[in-house]
């Protein structure tokens, strides 16, 4: 029996967010594709479960990069052109900041958002303004660059921001406006979406999530997330991609430092020009390449040089009231016992109890999600993988299950109702799980951090020094633009964007 | 705008790209290969095992339990009391696939060597998957099988302490090992079974459980019919039975025949009893799917055409409008991935191209957004036109 094709133009291993963006872009422009998917539906981690009847959403918090039908940011667009309709539903607030001494709910829109930070820390509206629109001027320019990279000179003259503030953590340039430390605790609850500390942190990275969620609100899907995975997956499958699930790729297959093709775990060897590896780079140089002769030790230096980024442990609670009678009155909380970013990273490297929970109730923004009289809750705290790493099997389940109370016992105090007397469903999401569903690397979520050794700039610029072999793009978390879904689209595309340069630089060289 | 100094400023993409370039180069050129939360993955979820059977013994007059080991010579995967496992078969032409319960409990799994059983019960003509397990099945058979499915089992972050467990039948079967791993001492709460037999030679697994009772264990026989000499429970499982036998905060699972899941859907409601202390075994799959409402009886003696696709391969095979997508594809032994059979873990995830599909009210449980693209889980959905399908090459 036959189940492919001879030959593919382009492979791509991994059905998410970002190998889907590829595939859709690569169909776009007419090329065959073959996406492989190991679980069997679409999205990745952006997907949902079904629980005692009731779908969950599995991961998303809120999508950055939407922006309205009339006025659409990064990925918005995007899915607009390639046809994938998402029914996109707003984010009511940013979010609700629970911090030693402070309890304000902060929303979108740059004025609005620096005159809530005033009523709490006087006197700071002005600065915050001037912060928030200096992240605008670093993000447009961000995504002109993008698309249109400059010489050094033009882009000093036309891009003077980004350029200047390109070599400074988002601590260095913040504390250039001198802001008393409460309001700085302010404008760091979203620092958990990129994953570093402030200290570490590029003010770039910085200043595209702060201009991109501050400045326009985020959305969700009506339908969570599993709506927009299958949408991208169904437009593709309609512009000719052919998908195929429960296909867990074990080889990528290589020749003369060329990648040519793949081997599933069903024993298919599968030829294509190109493959596009959603697997993380650790994964794919430790086990995947074949022969493993073929692996650049370039390759292996640069995977050592990158450190691994943050991981995911939440707790779902399917609760048996509506959020406002239990005192549920956000729908994002960030609660920190401290909004030190360093003091959060040291704690998240061991498996709990964790200082800094996010938690969300989806209802707030997509009050449809559960039954009548239900509400759901999730509650997230991104543990770096060192921790979990030190678990063993027999251990495991004790272990997430003392996470997953102290996890609830914070938020079940923060509420004012103990949490669990309500509880129609408890769902605990850990590492393994991540790594269960997906295959990352340590169930890591977050690719490599976004460190000032591991720039976004520089990634743009020494993308060669991480010694890919031909014909190999990764697309992912652990590509250029890093984690989170809006991002994942971006990385997707980006990978389609190299191979499709390739294509035609030898074409022409032909 | 000025950060720390003109010049600092402006060559600082210069600096954070030297940074990048020089973290490569100091690091190592030696490879991590292991995983190690992979490797815990690996031992809780490893995927499709082969497991041989190494001991088949009778469970009751017509039931049986079939002890498996791992053929690799590894312990069982860890799994929750209460879950199933899917064993494959093949059986004449068909290559079929059954969830279920595994009625040792997980220590057992992790002895030397590590073992799980099922208990199967001789159906009465309606399952030749069953009786197959009853009259063939014998010491070293090899099968594959996933071991550790499901949702049915205790939670402590969720469940009350004090468990009430509803069976029927070989109902009893996830209760078993809930019995047997509380007796271990590796779970942490008090089980009362009820279990509702016709006659004392209906019970299954009566003298294993009736050896592990203890202050944490109590196993209630309830007696439906007539039996001279009997001194336990008689009668049905009713609302003032169930009350007899609860604490204050009580969590009832609920396993057995689907006439049970009617009845005992009223005798609850009777108690008032908080929606999330009651928790049932997944439905099954339907016995009889014309009598479910909205089945379009007329079609009820049809044999459709199903297109299959698998990649770019197709097939062409008969479907019946009586019988699910998964049966079809069984019997013409084309492999699709199940688990419950019951609609509700997704494992058969399959893709209506075109045509039309009945799917059964009581086991839908697809996500929203595949409802409106036309997926099923097709152990489901039944087939009401001739119709197309994509499903996982497997």
């Amino acid at each position: 029996m036959k189940f492919y094709k001879d030959h593919y133009d382009v492979i791509v291993i991994g059905g998410a967010l970002a190998g889907l963006s590829a595939a859709l872009m690569l169909a776009d422009k007419g090329k065959d594709v073959l996406v492989l998917e190991r679980h069997n539906l679409p999205g990745g981690l952006a997907t949902s479960f079904v629980r005692g009847g009731v779908e969950i959403e599995a991961t998303l918090h809120e999508m950055m990069s939407i922006g309205e039908k009339e006025n659409r940011l990064k990925v918005g667009k995007f899915f607009d052109d390639m046809g994938v309709n998402v029914d996109w539903l707003p984010v009511p607030e940013a979010y609700h900041a629970s911090l030693p001494g402070v309890e304000v709910t902060l929303h979108p829109g740059f004025e609005r958002f620096a005159k809530e930070v005033d009523e709490t820390v006087p006197g700071t509206y002005q600065k915050v303004l001037d912060l928030l629109k200096l992240c605008h001027t670093v993000y447009d320019s961000v995504n002109e660059l993008s698309i249109h990279p400059m010489s050094k000179a033009k882009m000093l003259m036309k891009h003077e921001a980004f350029v200047k503030t390109a070599g400074y953590s988002a601590k260095e340039v913040i504390d250039t406006f001198e802001l008393p430390q409460k309001a700085v605790d302010l404008l760091a609850p979203y620092w958990i979406y990129v994953g570093n500390p402030l200290t570490t942190l590029p003010f770039t990275i910085y200043a595209v999530l702060m201009a991109d969620y501050i400045g326009y609100g985020s959305k969700v899907p009506k339908k969570l997330s599993h709506e927009m995975s299958l949408k991208m997956a169904e437009r593709a499958e309609e512009m000719g991609v052919q998908i195929e699930y429960r296909q867990q790729v074990e080889k990528i297959l290589v020749k003369d430092g060329k990648a040519y093709g793949v081997r599933t775990a069903r024993g298919d060897e599968i030829y294509a020009d190109y493959v596009i590896s959603s697997a993380y780079p650790n994964k794919v140089y430790s086990s995947m390449i074949e022969p493993a002769s073929e692996v650049p030790e370039a390759a292996v230096k640069a995977v050592n040089g990158r450190k691994i980024s943050l991981t995911a442990f939440t707790v779902f609670l399917l609760l048996d009231k509506p959020a406002e009678e239990l005192g549920i009155k956000d729908f994002n909380v960030f609660h920190g016992e401290t909004m030190d970013t360093d003091k959060i990273f040291e704690n998240y490297l061991g498996t709990g109890p964790y200082n800094y929970l996010t938690a969300i109730c989806l209802n707030y923004a997509n009050p449809g999600c559960t039954p009548e009289g239900t509400c759901i809750l999730s509650i997230t705290a991104l543990p770096r993988p060192d921790g979990w790493k030190q678990v063993k099997a027999e251990d495991y389940d004790r272990v997430k299950h003392e996470t997953a109370k102290a996890t609830i016992d914070t938020m079940s105090e923060y509420y004012g109702v103990n949490l669990l007397d309500h509880a129609l469903e408890v769902i605990i999401e850990t590492p393994m799980t991540v790594s269960h569903y997906t295959g990352m690397w340590n169930g890591c979520v977050y690719g490599y951090m976004h460190c000032m050794d591991d720039h976004i700039v520089a990634r743009l610029q020494t993308a060669e020094a991480e010694g890919a072999l031909k014909h190999l793009e990764f697309s992912g978390a652990h590509s250029i633009s890093g984690n989170g879904m809006g991002p994942a689209v971006t990385n997707g595309r980006k990978a389609a964007k190299n191979v499709l340069d390739s294509m035609a630089a030898e074409e022409a060289t032909k | 705008m000025k950060i720390k100094g003109f010049l600092k400023d402006v060559t600082g993409a210069k600096r954070v790209t030297a940074a990048r370039l020089d973290a490569f180069a100091k690091a190592s050129s030696h490879i991590e290969k292991v995983d190690p939360i992979a490797e815990v993955v690996k031992e809780w979820h490893p995927g499709r095992l082969e497991v041989v059977v190494t001991d088949v013994r009778p469970a009751s007059k017509t039931a049986v339990t079939v002890r498996f080991e791992r053929t690799d010579g590894k312990k069982m995967p860890f799994f929750y009391a209460g879950q199933y496992l899917v064993l494959d078969l093949k059986i004449g032409d068909a290559v079929v696939s059954r969830p279920y319960s595994i009625s040792s409990a997980p220590c057992e799994g992790r002895q030397e060597p590590g073992f799980a059983e099922i208990t199967v019960r001789r159906s009465k003509g309606d399952g030749f998957v069953a009786d197959f397990i009853n009259e063939r099945v014998r010491p070293g058979d090899v099968f594959t099988a996933q071991v550790g499915c499901g949702q049915f089992y205790y939670e402590p972050l969720r469940d009350a302490k004090h468990v009430v467990a509803l069976a029927g039948g070989v109902g009893i079967t996830p209760f078993a090992a809930m019995a047997k791993e509380v007796a271990h001492g590796t779970l942490d709460m008090d089980l009362t079974i009820l279990y509702g037999s016709v006659s004392s030679d209906d019970i299954v697994m009566k003298e294993e459980l009736d050896a592990i009772q203890s202050d944490r264990v109590r196993i209630v026989h309830v007696l439906s019919g007539d039996e001279p000499g009997w001194e336990g429970e008689k009668g049905f499982l009713t609302a003032d039975l169930i009350k007899k036998y609860s604490a204050d905060d009580t969590t009832y699972f609920i396993c057995g025949p689907q006439a049970m899941y009617t009845f005992l859907r009223e005798e609850l409601k009777k108690l008032d009893i908080p929606a999330r202390r009651v928790r049932f075994e997944v439905f099954g799959q339907a016995k009889d799917i014309t009598k479910f409402p909205g089945y379009p009886v007329e079609l009820k003696d049809e044999t459709f055409k199903m297109t299959v696709r698998r990649g770019i391969h197709e097939d062409v095979i008969d479907a019946k409008a009586t019988e699910s997508i998964v049966t079809a594809l069984e019997r013409a032994a084309i492999r699709i991935d199940t688990g419950c059979r019951s609609g509700e873990c997704g494992f058969c995830r399959t893709k209506v191209i075109s045509g039309s599909v009945y799917v059964c009210p009581e086991n839908d449980g697809r996500r929203a957004a595949d409802k409106d693209f036309g997926y099923v889980h097709a152990c489901a959905a039944y087939p009401t036109s001739d119709l197309t399908i994509k499903i996982p090459i497997e």
